[in-house]
């Protein structure tokens, strides 16, 4: 009961410091009053501070089962283990949002402590652009969709959680993906204090690239965890559905991978720097969008969070996001100008840009799918698309991403001549061989045909990259961390691309009955059903099959929760071998002893996880110690001045 | 001037590319969502998804076969299906089936989707 009070007074604590740091933090940088700048500064630490508070006070009442607390009701009870008790923190619609206020406030926070090199304006209008956005979330919690509303009468035990997510994904999954989420806020407030001041120089740029880095590695590792969680625990077979979850989650890391390799552009040469604002702004308008979408209901999703009144907020929100930026990026988008130079289009600077371009273009596509059902239900009949929609139209612009991957980190900046021609002749030797050895081993579907070897001439130009260096100078590798990190991303990334290529195009999968005794083979892979096993649980009753494949006894299982309703569970058993996975889910056990089985064989899943693995080692060791973020324009004192 | 239109050809053929694609891959992707009284009343031919709950008589033969009634506000209808069910598919939950109207007036079902509960509670709690 207390605990919801305090919790209460601490969001509204927390909205009006917010608010008060943003009025003030914009007028003081207006007036350019270092007192007030600093106070204001201090203004969005107790907010911040407020939001930790209101997190930790939800956290004490969950694992102390305050059931006078709606939100620990529906979402806990007494037999859940404390682990997923405490994961219940985010397992809601109004915790998650707790979750999410608390990671902008807390990385906000450390963005501001650190923005004082970036000169009194930005750094006071960063405060204030955050402080609006926390005291928005902070306002919706408070007011809209409270964690700590109480109930009139306190019941004895909470509903529990859903066995689906009785998981220990759950442990890891939402928290990374939230949180990536949450970060895509300050790289934004940053772009926009630039705009908004009228100056920014290589100090910002290193700044809001690390933010931007910071945002990128937590979605990276959100969208692997969730494929993981999805491929582990929900036994369909696979890992991503193209569900609206997911595209949202998608479309921000994606805008973010476009900035990330233009804003060496600007570093390098001084170009692409209001489209580089742009991708900034785009990223977090996207995940604005994307949690109005999904956090609404308004289109339909697999995943249904408690359609709850926060969708006009969002909406809103969205709105003024747009206004305010899109305003920002208008007025002074223009004024920035382009350097002059030469700048033919085959160069390392073209190579970029078609990058970015076709990034972009994936965003669109990936955007029009998720909101088609929207748009067609304002206009008429609700329509959506599966699927084959979004193969068919990514699955060419990712061919020439991967394409560009082999070639634009070979091309020199400003002009390509004949050495880069040369320079080439690996990875296209390397497409043209793996080419052949894919059709002779019997390989005949184009997609497959045509990404797999623009995948590994990917890897032969990164291979290539690191001979050069190897044989010239080792020292070079670790001297310029930044450049050869990035490669080994790219590395990780072919290996992820071989192997979404190779599940996705050489996955078998049979459905069977079995009797005891009985046998199915799946692409070479033979199991046989050897019957299976009742068990009785305090809630749930499980039964286990045994497959035996090889010298080894698979068992999927499948438990009944008679006090769910009858809500089944089933858990996969999956073999990992060299080459594939076998994945074998318990469809059902009949009366007279047999069971029925889908059988999977899924080739190279591993491969997703181990190069998204050596994705984020790439990213992460590239930029660890890393002093100044852009060498080159801090060498040559190139400022950036933006008019006033 | 000259600068600003190198940009821009590329930008515009890559955007005329991402429209042909977006317009080219919905051409067979793109499925009408609707409830069970909109199948009946406006019959939409080709494939389609429906939302709707899951009655009291769910009948299982022969391992992966399944038949049910589907059902929303007012209007039901029998669905068939062969395959694996969703883990949380009983009746009293809504599913999305995808695939088409029979003559006979059953819903043949190609795939069936439950809605995946991201939360942990089964219901709010309601005093």
């Amino acid at each position: 009961m207390i605990l919801g009070y305090l919790g209460a007074g601490a969001l509204l604590a927390g909205v009006v410091m917010g608010g008060f740091s943003a009025l003030l933090s914009f007028w003081a940088g207006w007036r350019e009053n270092d007192v007030f700048i600093q106070v204001g500064r201090r203004g969005f630490y107790a907010a911040a501070a407020m939001t930790v508070i209101a997190a930790l006070l939800l956290e004490v009442a969950l694992l102390t089962h305050d059931f006078s607390l709606a939100y620990v009701v529906e979402h806990t009870d007494l037999s859940t283990p404390t682990p997923l008790v405490a994961a219940g923190f985010y397992g809601g619609q109004e915790g998650s949002l707790l979750y999410w206020t608390l990671v902008l406030g807390v990385l906000g926070a450390a963005s501001l402590v650190a923005s004082a090199r970036l000169g009194a304006r930005i750094s006071a209008y960063a405060t204030g652009i955050l402080a609006a956005i926390l005291s928005f979330f902070l306002f919706v919690l408070a007011v809209v969709a409270s964690p700590f509303d109480l109930l009139s009468v306190t019941p004895p035990d909470g509903l529990g959680l859903n066995p689906v997510l009785r998981d220990g994904g759950m442990l890891i999954h939402p928290p990374v993906v939230l949180a990536g989420f949450a970060s895509f806020a300050i790289p934004f407030s940053f772009a926009c204090a630039a705009l908004l001041a009228g100056r920014a120089d290589a100090a910002w740029i290193a700044h809001t690239r690390r933010f931007a880095l910071l945002a990128w590695s937590l979605q990276t590792a959100g969208l692997l965890l969730g494929m993981w969680w999805a491929y582990h625990v929900l036994g369909w077979g696979g890992y991503w559905g193209w569900d609206p979850v997911e595209n949202v989650a998608l479309m921000p890391w994606l805008a973010t991978t476009a900035y990330l390799h233009s804003s060496q552009v600007q570093e390098r040469r001084g170009r692409l720097r209001a489209w580089n604002f742009g991708l900034v702004i785009l990223a977090f308008l996207l995940v604005v969008f994307g949690t109005f979408i999904v956090r609404s209901g308004v289109v339909p999703s697999v995943h249904t969070f408690a359609i709850s009144a926060i969708g006009p907020w969002f909406f809103a929100f969205f709105f003024a996001c747009v206004v305010f930026s899109g305003g920002l990026l208008a007025l002074r988008g223009a004024g920035l100008g382009v350097a002059s130079g030469q700048a033919p289009a085959v160069s390392r600077e073209g190579a970029f840009l078609l990058q970015n371009l076709l990034l972009i273009g994936v965003v669109a596509v990936v955007l029009w799918g998720t909101v088609l059902p929207l748009v067609s239900g304002l206009l008429g009949t609700q329509r959506v698309v599966g699927a084959p929609y979004y193969e068919r139209a990514t699955g060419p612009l990712f061919a020439a991403i991967l394409a560009l991957m082999a070639i634009g980190p070979l091309l020199p900046w400003r002009h390509a001549g004949r050495p880069t021609l040369r320079a080439l002749r690996w990875p296209a030797a390397t497409a043209l061989l793996v080419l052949a050895g894919l059709f002779v081993a019997g390989v005949r579907s184009v997609p497959a045909l045509l990404a797999i070897p623009l995948a590994a001439s990917a890897g032969a130009t990164v291979v290539t990259e690191y001979g050069r260096a190897a044989l010239k100078n080792p020292a070079i590798i670790l001297r310029r961390r930044r450049r050869y990190g990035a490669y080994l991303a790219h590395l990780g990334l072919v290996v992820v691309v071989v192997g979404i290529g190779a599940s996705h195009f050489g996955q078998q999968e049979k459905d069977v009955t079995l009797q005891p005794g009985e046998g199915v083979t799946v692409s070479g892979y033979t199991l046989t059903y050897t019957g299976s096993q009742q068990r009785l649980l305090s809630d749930h009753t499980e039964f286990i099959a045994g497959m035996r494949f090889g010298d080894q006894t698979l068992e999927p299982s499948r438990a009944t929760y008679a006090t769910l309703g009858g809500q089944a569970l089933t858990h996969v058993a999956i073999s990992t071998t060299s080459v594939a996975d076998v994945y074998v889910v318990l469809a059902g056990t009949n009366d007279d002893g047999s069971a029925s089985f889908r059988v999977f064989v899924n080739p190279l899943v591993t491969w997703i996880w181990a190069g998204g693995a050596v994705v984020i080692l790439g990213v992460v060791l590239g930029n660890v110690g890393e002093r100044s973020a852009a060498p080159e324009l801090a060498r040559r004192r190139i400022p950036i001045t933006l008019p006033a | 001037m000259m600068q600003a239109l190198k940009w821009a050809i590329p930008a515009v053929i890559v955007a005329g590319c991402v429209g042909y694609l977006i317009y080219s891959a919905s051409g067979g992707a793109t499925e009408y969502y609707v409830t069970v009284s909109q199948l009946q009343t406006q019959a939409p031919s080709g494939d389609v998804r429906v939302a709707g709950v899951v009655q009291n008589d769910v009948q299982k033969s022969g391992g992966l076969h399944v038949t049910f009634t589907e059902k929303d506000g007012t209007a039901s209808m029998p669905v068939e299906y062969a395959g694996t069910l969703p883990d949380i598919f009983r009746p009293g939950i809504t599913v999305v089936a995808e695939g088409r109207l029979g003559s006979d007036g059953v819903f043949h079902a190609r795939t069936l989707l439950a809605k995946c509960p991201s939360r942990f509670s089964t219901q709010p709690y309601t005093q």
